[in-house]
């Protein structure tokens, strides 16, 4: 009976959901761990995150969101890399175990594109919206009283205003 | 009705032609033979609040309108009954019409005259 013990039941069959030996497949797992001090831990964060050692910087520890030993990754969007590329993952254009910046959720297909080039230039858009809007503008100024009715303003009877009929006009009748 | 070429002409020739707000430079009785008569608002402002005469119809039409008013709320929903009111109040409304255009046409004749007056002497 000592078989179907819960604890050895569990970890048998964390054993056979797990394909690999190391067993990280929760999220406490994939926390990063306390910020590198010596050159040991700054050697070993870097193999745990699959960086060389020159180019592991760790996120700095007095910044606004301290991330322990996670890599200070610039960003990159999946919009700007290697459409040709046999990628792992091609929906996410990411590599099997590459290290990916903090904020990767920000950077998908369905998000921003940080490395996004603009097809003209921004001066030369504001040019062409300036150009258009301004000359609508001065089209509407020029045609200022150039279509309206040969009429003056209707009489509307008003307190110390007076106005009058004309001989023989049909107004004069109702 | 002459809508673009009252533009034109306005654009072209500001001295002889009048703009459609402008008040007239002159006395509402010259140029005629006896003194014209007033116009007289028949409908008080208790009656025109009372049927809800929106502002903008409160002119010397109003008391036909509120006759046809009248008249509709009666005869609902058979209003075709209304049709002489209704005909009525529209034909006021055209008279009415016709009088602003009037005012037009004298003020741009007066200008006329008094420019060709100016340029004879």
């Amino acid at each position: 009976m000592a078989l179907l013990k819960p604890s050895l039941l569990f970890s048998l069959a964390r054993r056979s959901i797990a394909s690999s030996q190391t067993l990280s497949h929760w999220n406490k797992d994939w926390k990063p761990g306390a910020y590198p001090k010596t050159e040991e831990e700054r050697i070993a964060a870097a193999k745990k995150y699959n960086l060389l050692p020159q180019e592991y910087k760790p996120i700095p520890n007095d910044a606004a969101y301290p991330a322990g030993d996670y890599p200070d990754l610039k960003p990159y969007s999946a919009d700007g890399r290697d459409p040709h590329y046999p990628w792992d993952y091609p929906e996410y254009r990411r590599n099997f175990n590459e290290a990916v910046p903090e904020e990767f959720n920000l950077y998908g297909f369905d998000r921003i594109n940080v490395e996004e080039k603009l097809r003209y230039p921004m001066w030369k858009m504001l040019l062409g919206f300036v150009c258009i809007a301004g000359g609508i503008v001065v089209l509407c100024d020029l045609s200022e009283d150039t279509f309206f009715m040969p009429a003056m303003p209707r009489h509307m009877p008003a307190p110390g205003v007076t106005y009058y009929h004309y001989p023989s006009s049909s107004s004069d009748q109702h | 009705m002459g809508n673009l070429q009252a533009g034109i002409d306005y654009k072209l020739h500001p001295d002889v032609v009048p703009h459609p707000n402008q008040k007239s430079k002159w006395d509402p009785n010259y140029g005629f033979e006896s003194p014209r008569k007033e116009k007289v608002m028949i409908a008080t402002e208790e009656e025109m609040h009372s049927a809800k005469i929106a502002l903008e119809d409160r002119d010397f039409c109003a008391h036909h309108l509120i006759d046809y008013k009248k008249c509709y709320h009666d005869k609902f929903p058979f209003v075709n009954r209304c049709h002489h009111e209704k005909h009525v109040y529209l034909n006021c409304r055209y008279a009415e019409f016709v009088d602003t255009i009037k005012d037009y046409e004298r003020e741009r004749r007066l200008m006329e005259r008094q420019k060709r007056i100016a340029a004879s002497s």
